[in-house]
């Protein structure tokens, strides 16, 4: 019988089942660096965007610290051309009744304040234009639905950031650590945690409640803010579940640098 | 071939020749809609039960109230109906979308604890109509936990549906028997046209009872998704008017019916115990195959009820988080949407299984759904009320004033009888 020898021989290091087992341990810790490379991401975005469901309801201060009304809405132009739209103006409520100011008026920083910029400016009437797209009214909690018309989820939270010299919409947080925090206690909103972003790049179009048939919708905004309206991606649902941070950092990374590029 | 072609042409030569009324009763029920099907759908077994229990406790004295819940009801199931044609969505949707999202979530957990209650007691029926047929409850339950769930899961539903409405048609003997077992015409009259309500603390729970299991907030849910899946649209709403209204009263009239035959059966002998004296009321049709025949009744009902409950819940809770939500997706397209359907199933079953009186715990989710029915039916009036929702088709002065007056007058007295029990157990 004599006993076991323990040979070596390039191509047999293992038997079966130390591999698998090694490979679990590989995976295990790619999994683990993923976790790691994608907690820094959030962290990253959560200091350069803005949450709209933070915004809605804080209170917005003059030059000189005093409260002039609390903000009810955003409103962004709705275009064809750029990838983000801007942020045009807010809808401020000052206890008896709304109103609009500009953006040009406005300074606005992460995750969650706005200020005026003069103690003096211009507030308009509240009055819909036809590309007008009232952030939380039209976007925020409407279905979202994929390539195929199928489903998805609805928007938990919006975010804006700092792009050139204003204010755009980048991307629909679809998380439901996002749904909690607006679900949970007011001050706890301002800690962001950005988890499942979708790029505002690949929305193309507001859809009706009911498919009204028309293939050819392009990037149509007409429907904004009818009941039932909601928006379609040009992504199809699986890939939205597999969104990461990183995704919508590098989006917003990419776009940065070639400002930095146009700037020079 | 001719042997083939003689009984087709004998069947067209006899559908020819129907009677006229036959044909009138073959058009209506051609023409059955969401709303006949969903105020139906409310003589379940938590239904049957609680209008038997009345009849039992006291008489003809709660008919009056029942004449009032219908108006209610009509004018429910109308914004209802009136929302999902005009906004195409159903009303888990529309919370979402049009209140804040705390309120919306705080809807929607009230409305999953509402039809938790009544799969409890739907589950309940299960269990008493088989022990009436000599089969214990911790077989019966279990067995139809599984049935439920496999044939909803394995997509074998919609014929299954059949069946138990099927089943359920035999409730349609209480007319019968409401005639057959000579009730005081004269008593029900006056009833009916007059209160004659009781100022004690049973009647008024059991009067919370009734407006829970008439106005039960999961039949406003799935009317509304009803009227959107069949594709109403305002063009189309007319008709679906008549159809909400008239099946929201036909509804009620066997709801009636079947308290004015029990109490005509066993009236005044105090509250039921068990679910085989609610039989009696059916003897006068049946004679001694009534307890089976209301056995087999209340089965259908139960099971139809315990399988149509929590499948509205999970619609509407997967509408307001927007995610897929339809029976022809398989258990891992709408992991979210089926995840609810069997954890609703779950708790209802094991509640159901319980030590206790099954009478008493079905009308004990009955009040619940009571106390629960005005606080949804707010968010429907406010809904109704908005011209940014429903524009032109939003309610007019008149209508707000009435279903204000409806909604108002069914949360107070939940409200009176809410603080009541509470006080009592102080």
């Amino acid at each position: 019988m004599g006993f076991n020898r323990v040979t070596w021989s390039p191509g047999h290091e293992r038997n079966p089942v130390e591999s698998s087992r090694f490979r679990e341990l590989a995976r295990l810790r790619r999994q683990r660096e993923t976790r790691a490379r994608e907690s820094t991401a959030a962290h990253a975005l959560a200091g350069s965007l803005m949450s709209l469901a933070a915004l809605l309801g804080s209170e917005v201060s003059d030059p000189d610290g005093r409260s002039v009304g609390r903000l009810r809405d955003v409103v962004v132009h709705w275009t064809t051309r750029g990838v983000y739209p801007r942020v045009k103006a807010i809808v401020l409520n000052s206890g008896k009744q709304d109103f609009v100011i500009g953006a040009r008026w406005l300074e606005a920083a992460p995750p969650a304040t706005v200020r005026l910029r003069s103690s003096r400016m211009y507030a308009g009437s509240v009055e819909r234009h036809p590309a007008d797209v009232v952030l939380a009214h039209d976007v925020l909690d409407r279905q979202l639905v994929d390539a195929g018309g199928v489903q998805i989820v609805r928007p938990a939270d919006l975010y804006l950031a700092r792009v050139r010299d204003g204010i755009e919409l980048v991307g629909i947080e679809v998380g439901t650590r996002a749904l909690l925090r607006r679900i949970g206690p007011k001050r706890l909103r301002t800690r962001l945690h950005p988890d499942r972003v979708i790029d505002w790049g690949s929305i193309t179009a507001f859809v009706p409640a009911w498919d009204d048939g028309d293939p050819h919708r392009g990037r149509r905004s007409d429907l904004a803010g009818r009941a039932g309206a909601g928006l379609a991606l040009d992504r199809t649902a699986g890939e939205v579940k597999r969104l990461k941070p990183s995704d919508i950092q590098a989006a917003l990374g990419e776009l940065q640098a070639k400002q930095g590029g146009d700037s020079a | 071939m001719s042997a083939v072609d003689t009984p087709a042409s004998g069947q067209n030569r006899r559908v020819a020749k129907l009677p006229r009324w036959l044909k009138a009763v073959l058009g209506l029920l051609a023409i059955l809609g969401p709303g006949l099907i969903s105020a139906n759908a409310g003589n379940d077994a938590g239904g049957i039960i609680t209008y038997a229990s009345a009849g039992a406790q006291f008489g003809y004295r709660t008919l009056f109230l029942m004449v009032l819940i219908t108006v209610a009801l009509v004018v429910v199931q109308e914004m209802c109906s009136r929302l999902g044609a005009y906004t195409g969505q159903g009303l888990g949707a529309l919370i979402r979308e049009q209140f804040p999202l705390r309120s919306g979530a705080a809807a929607m957990v009230l409305l999953f604890v509402a039809n938790a209650g009544l799969t409890v007691s739907e589950f309940a029926g299960v269990g008493a109509s088989m022990e009436l047929f000599g089969v214990s409850r911790y077989i019966a339950v279990p067995l139809a936990l599984i049935g439920i769930w496999a044939v909803t899961v394995l997509g074998t539903y919609s014929r299954a549906e059949r069946v138990f409405l099927v089943m359920g048609l035999v409730f349609l003997a209480y007319p019968i028997a409401a005639f057959l077992g000579h009730p005081h015409a004269g008593a029900v009259l006056s009833n009916l046209l007059w209160p004659h309500f009781l100022h004690s603390k049973a009647f008024l729970l059991l009067a919370v009872a009734l407006i829970g299991t008439t106005i039960t907030p999961y039949m406003q849910f799935y009317l509304t998704s009803a009227v959107v899946d069949k594709g109403v649209t305002p063009k189309t709403y007319k008709a679906e008017r008549i159809d909400t209204v008239n099946g929201a009263i036909l509804g009620d009239v066997v709801s009636i019916f079947i308290i004015i035959a029990t109490a005509a059966a066993i009236g005044g002998t105090g509250p039921l115990n068990n679910i085989g004296q609610a039989a009696a009321a059916l003897e006068p049709v049946a004679g001694a195959a009534a307890s089976h025949l209301f056995a087999f009744g209340l089965l259908g009902a139960s099971l139809l009820a315990a399988t149509v409950v929590p499948l509205s819940t999970s619609y509407a809770i997967s509408e307001t988080a927007g995610v897929e939500r339809s029976l022809s997706r398989k258990l891992r397209e709408a992991p979210f949407f089926y995840g609810i359907f069997t954890v609703q199933l779950v708790v209802g079953a094991a509640i159901a299984l319980l030590p206790g009186n099954a009478v008493e715990l079905v009308i004990h989710a009955q009040v619940l759904n009571g106390f629960i029915t005005p606080i949804l039916l707010t968010y429907i009036l406010i809904l109704a009320n908005r011209r940014s929702v429903l524009g032109d088709a939003a309610n007019g002065p008149v209508f707000r004033a009435v279903a204000t007056v409806c909604v108002a007058v069914v949360g107070c007295l939940s409200a009176f009888v809410l603080v009541q029990t509470v006080a009592g157990w102080l």
